[in-house]
């Protein structure tokens, strides 16, 4: 049809420029034709325009009676006046009244000539005018243009029914191959084929708009493969960041491994899943860990948790070195096993190897009752997953290897910051008690040479004496206490069987004020339990440590209690493992290290429990340091710390269960007397023995010392000489020497300016190896708890001397002198 | 033809001037008979070859001669004022007598000579001048255009014989515009 238009609209446009051109050449040609007709008619009509003979004029005109298309012509004289006309027999009105100017001109329907009229170059003598018709013209060119639109109507019509007849043979496959198009596009469905209706280019057309649709088709079922495939790996791939997440949120392998196997059962609907951990030395899984759903299955095949089950040589065993093993079908699969599983209606079985720094700690065990269930991508995410399981397992163990390692850390940085704060106390206490030892030895040894010489004594002067010498003595153990609270081994030699029972009763006897008479005063009533276990508790120890550290208990259980309540105090047998882990391990030291590898031994634990405010957990851990108190003014902070040190002497765990508002017990667990070894006795000092007199040479920088012991010694007819320095006594024995009247024994201080004890007991030793030297010492308790007795020393006395001490050593050492 | 167009404005110019004397008439008179007659003495040198002996040089003019009194006023003086025949100016002269008109191209022999006609016509035998006049049997004598009055019009009777003879070629076109030429 467009076809069909076009060509019309070229030919209608043809015919146009073609009768166009005709109408302007027939006009040209008219021009041309009326101007040389004007020409002839004009030259022959001057004589009778110039001569006035209109009827000659007349007959020249009648001439255009040969021209029909000359409608009209007329002559002028020169004063515009027609002069004659043509057709002759026409209306003079029918003419021009006036000449026109002059020129060629088109009037309507014809063309129009006014020209001059002159005989040669000469003046001007009318004017003619012609008309020649165009009316002829007109029609030519209507009948052109009539011609030109049947032509163009049949060469229309022509090719109408040309293109009718060849549109039967392209248009309908092209319209069909359209509508297979169309309906494509519309409905999405590649699987119409457009039918071929023959075998020319059309044919040919169809076939391959045909094969395009085939190749679409396949290419759309590829994509849609590929997105499927996409989108389930997009999935796993979620799913592995979730248990990834889930995992790594965990700490400890038994969640971490049911976090994954849930996901398993979940979201990859595996039928059976487990984890197996992988020991290398017994070939040997045992399962670890079995998901929820699939715990029928596990307890019908007997694998449940911590069952074991042996690697075989098939699947297992390439698991265990590494290699993730899917078995499609296990339905006939003769190894162990696979066939257990398959027992449980399992068929298909993938399991990946869990691996750790290269090394296969483990698997992770996956099955489903359909044969071939497992695509390669199922495959791939559990290797996968495994993977990432693996790790985190590996993370989750080394963090909690991590967190013990800080844990004993941290125990053993509290035990050290411990034993360091209770060691530089214990130097600043032994500092302690050696200036008070040196201060009051003179004391100690005057107050007992007067007792034992000064006969003349009244008697209330022997009492109050006596009562000194008793007070010097108990500073001295005081000192010796305080100073050694933090060593347990020194105090052993003090060690003697002791019944709890009349201690405890003299203790609260003695206290009766504190824990009675006090609080009534301010109104508040405490009541006291006992409960003594029968028969006897006996341990071995120091009655004086033992009642000071009840009275501290008991004192400390009173002022918990302000309001009130009750105060009980028991004693208790009972069998105790060792418990080095315990937490009162810094505390308790190894006080049943002995015994411990023979199993419970035999305890006694003495209890003091309050019904008061009770400790906080901070306060619970500083409690023991000494100087740490609650109780303000009112409080030194020695109390507990001696109870402890006391407990340490005594090998007793200490154990205090408190909590805030809920009271206090404090128990004091000692070894039982029957177990504890009897080392109760010590040195039997050699009481009685006589002394002879010595020359004695005696070494000290106190001169209070020297003084009360030279005077001590002279009572007992020794010959005392003294030196106020360590210089000074090796000068001085070097001397004897050289006189011939040597020292017989020498009594040196240990700790003296520039030439200490050791030096000058070297030098004794050096001029004269037989001469007996007797160290005298504030720290003395110390040297020998040490092994620290120097070489050259062949007696070590502690500061305040006992004078019964001093003479059972000056009569031993006198004697093999 | 301007001139004419001039003169003949002049003349009814006059005319009307005459009539609104007359009694304010609007009326239009036609030219006379010697007014026409002028014009056709100017006009015949357009419609004449004459040989080229016939002039001095090739820029000398063509004389009309009037030979007797004159009939024609200064209507022949305007009809050639200005005016040019192939490159030639036109000039009007005037004689006495035939003796004097010597060098004219066209002559005009007026009524006034017809007592000398015979001895004119003799003179001018065998010159190349074109004679015209109103007399009767003009013709027959041996002249070669003759007005007459037809109708009120005036209209041409020529002896081409005559002009033939005196060497001058007449052009077809006055002949046939000429009524009743060669009739005599």
């Amino acid at each position: 049809m467009m076809l069909l238009v076009t060509s019309g609209a070229v030919l209608a446009l043809t015919c146009a420029a073609f009768i166009l051109y005709q109408y302007q050449s027939y006009r040209a040609l008219a021009r041309h034709n009326v101007q040389t007709l004007g020409g002839v008619i004009a030259s022959n009509s001057t004589a009778a325009l110039a001569f006035d003979n209109a009827s000659d004029e007349t007959d020249v005109l009648a001439a255009l009676h040969a021209e029909g298309r000359v409608t009209q012509a007329a002559v002028y004289d020169t004063k515009g006046e027609l002069f004659a006309h043509y057709p002759a027999a026409a209306q003079p009105n029918a003419f021009p009244q006036y000449p026109g100017r002059d020129g060629v001109r088109f009037d309507t329907g014809a063309l129009v000539y006014y020209l001059p009229v002159r005989q040669g170059g000469n003046s001007r003598l009318g004017t003619l005018y012609l008309r020649w018709d165009l009316t002829s013209l007109h029609r030519e060119i209507a009948l052109y243009a009539l011609i030109a639109a049947g032509m163009t109507a049949i060469a229309m019509l022509i090719a109408y029914i040309l293109g009718r007849s060849l549109q039967q043979q392209i248009s309908t496959p092209i319209q069909t191959l359209g509508r297979a198009a169309l309906f494509v596009s519309e409905k999405g469905d590649y699987s119409v084929r457009a039918p071929k209706l023959g075998n020319d280019e059309l044919g040919a057309l169809t076939d391959a708009f045909n094969h395009m649709l085939d190749q679409l088709t396949d290419d759309i079922e590829e994509r849609k493969a590929f997105g499927t495939r996409l989108q389930r790996q997009l999935s796993r791939l979620d799913l592995l960041h979730r248990i990834t997440r889930a995992v790594g949120e965990r700490q400890d392998l038994q969640s971490i491994f049911q976090v994954v196997i849930r996901h398993l059962e979940e979201d990859v609907q595996v039928d059976f899943g487990a984890i197996c951990l992988y020991e290398p030395h017994e070939e040997i899984l045992t399962v670890a860990s079995v998901g929820a759903h699939s715990r029928g299955t596990a307890q019908e095949l007997a694998l449940m948790e911590s069952a074991r089950v042996p690697v075989d040589r098939n699947g297992l065993s390439r698991c265990v070195r590494g290699e993730l093993v899917y078995e499609p079908d296990i339905g006939a699969s003769k190894y162990p096993f696979p066939s257990t599983l398959a027992r449980g209606g399992l068929r298909a079985l993938v399991v990946a190897p869990l691996r750790a720094e290269s090394r296969v700690f483990g698997v992770l065990v996956a099955a489903r009752r359909e044969a071939e269930s497992f695509s390669s991508g199922d495959c791939e995410f559990l290797r996968q997953l495994s993977e990432h399981v693996a790790l985190a397992a590996h993370q989750a163990q080394l963090y909690d290897a991590l967190q013990r390692a800080y844990q004993e850390l941290r125990q053993s940085q509290e035990a050290v910051v411990q034993q360091e704060r209770l060691r530089a106390l214990g130097q600043m206490a032994s500092g302690v008690a050696h200036d008070i030892n040196n201060a009051i030895s003179p004391i100690a040894l005057y107050t007992e040479s007067m007792l034992e010489r000064e006969q003349g004594l009244s008697e209330r002067a022997r009492n109050y004496l006596t009562t000194i010498q008793t007070a010097i003595h108990d500073v001295a153990r005081t000192v010796s206490r305080m100073r050694e609270f933090y060593r347990p081994q020194e105090g052993r030699a003090a060690l003697a069987r002791i019944d709890l029972d009349p201690v405890i009763r003299g203790v609260l006897e003695l206290t009766q004020a504190r824990w009675r008479d006090l609080p009534q005063e301010r109104g508040a009533v405490i009541e006291l339990q006992t409960d003594f276990v029968r028969p006897a508790a006996a341990i071995l120890g120091a009655e004086n440590e033992i009642r000071d550290a009840l009275t501290n208990l008991i004192f400390n259980a009173v002022d918990a209690m302000a309001e009130g309540g009750t105060l009980s105090v028991r004693t208790k047998r009972a069998l105790r493992q060792e418990k080095r882990d315990a937490a009162g391990a810094g505390q308790s030291n190894s006080a049943l290290d002995a015994a411990a590898a023979e199993g419970p031994v035999e305890v006694i634990c003495l209890e003091v429990s309050d019904t008061g405010a009770g400790m906080d957990a901070e306060t619970r851990r500083r409690c023991l340091e000494p100087f740490f108190t609650t109780k303000g003014e009112r409080g030194t902070g020695m109390g507990l710390a001696m109870v402890y040190g006391m407990a340490q002497r005594h090998r007793a765990e200490l154990e205090i269960d408190s909590a805030p508002g809920k009271g206090t017990t404090v128990r004091v667990v000692f070894p039982s007397a029957s177990e504890a070894a009897d080392e109760a006795g010590g040195r039997q000092l050699a009481l009685g023995l006589p002394v002879r007199p010595m020359r004695i040479l005696i070494v000290d920088d106190d001169p209070l010392i020297i003084e009360s012991l030279r005077e001590t010694l002279r009572g007992d007819a020794h010959r005392v000489t003294a030196a106020d320095g360590g210089q000074a006594g090796i000068d001085a024995f070097a001397a004897a020497q050289a006189n011939g009247e040597p020292f017989e024994l020498v009594i040196t201080d240990l700790g003296m300016p520039y030439v200490d004890g050791r030096r000058v007991s070297a030098a004794i030793k050096s001029a004269s190896p037989h001469t007996p030297v007797v160290l005298l010492t504030g720290w003395g308790q110390r040297l020998t708890a040490e092994n620290q007795v120097p070489p050259h020393v062949d007696r070590v006395l502690n500061k305040p001397p006992r004078l019964k001490e001093l003479r059972a050593a000056l009569a031993e050492l006198g004697r093999s002198a | 033809m301007a001139l004419l167009r001039t003169r003949i404005r002049a003349a009814a110019a006059a005319i009307l001037i005459a009539a609104g004397v007359l009694g304010g008439r609007y009326a239009v008179a036609a030219p006379t008979a010697p007014q026409v007659e002028a014009v056709f003495l100017f006009y015949f040198s357009q419609f004449v070859d004459w040989p080229p002996t016939a002039f001095a040089d090739g820029r000398a003019p063509i004389v009309i001669g009037v030979l007797g009194d004159d009939p024609f006023g200064g209507a022949l003086d305007q009809a050639v004022a200005g005016e040019q025949v192939n490159g030639r100016p036109v000039v009007v002269r005037r004689y006495k007598s035939i003796a004097d008109a010597t060098g004219c191209q066209i002559l005009y022999i007026s009524s006034s000579e017809a007592p000398q006609l015979a001895q004119i016509m003799s003179a001018l035998k065998g010159r190349d001048v074109l004679t015209v006049s109103d007399l009767d049997h003009f013709v027959q004598s041996g002249g070669m255009v003759r007005f007459i009055l037809v109708d009120q019009h005036v209209r041409l009777l020529i002896n081409p014989q005559a002009a033939q003879a005196a060497g001058l070629k007449l052009s077809s076109k006055l002949l046939r515009a000429a009524a009743g030429s060669g009739a005599g």
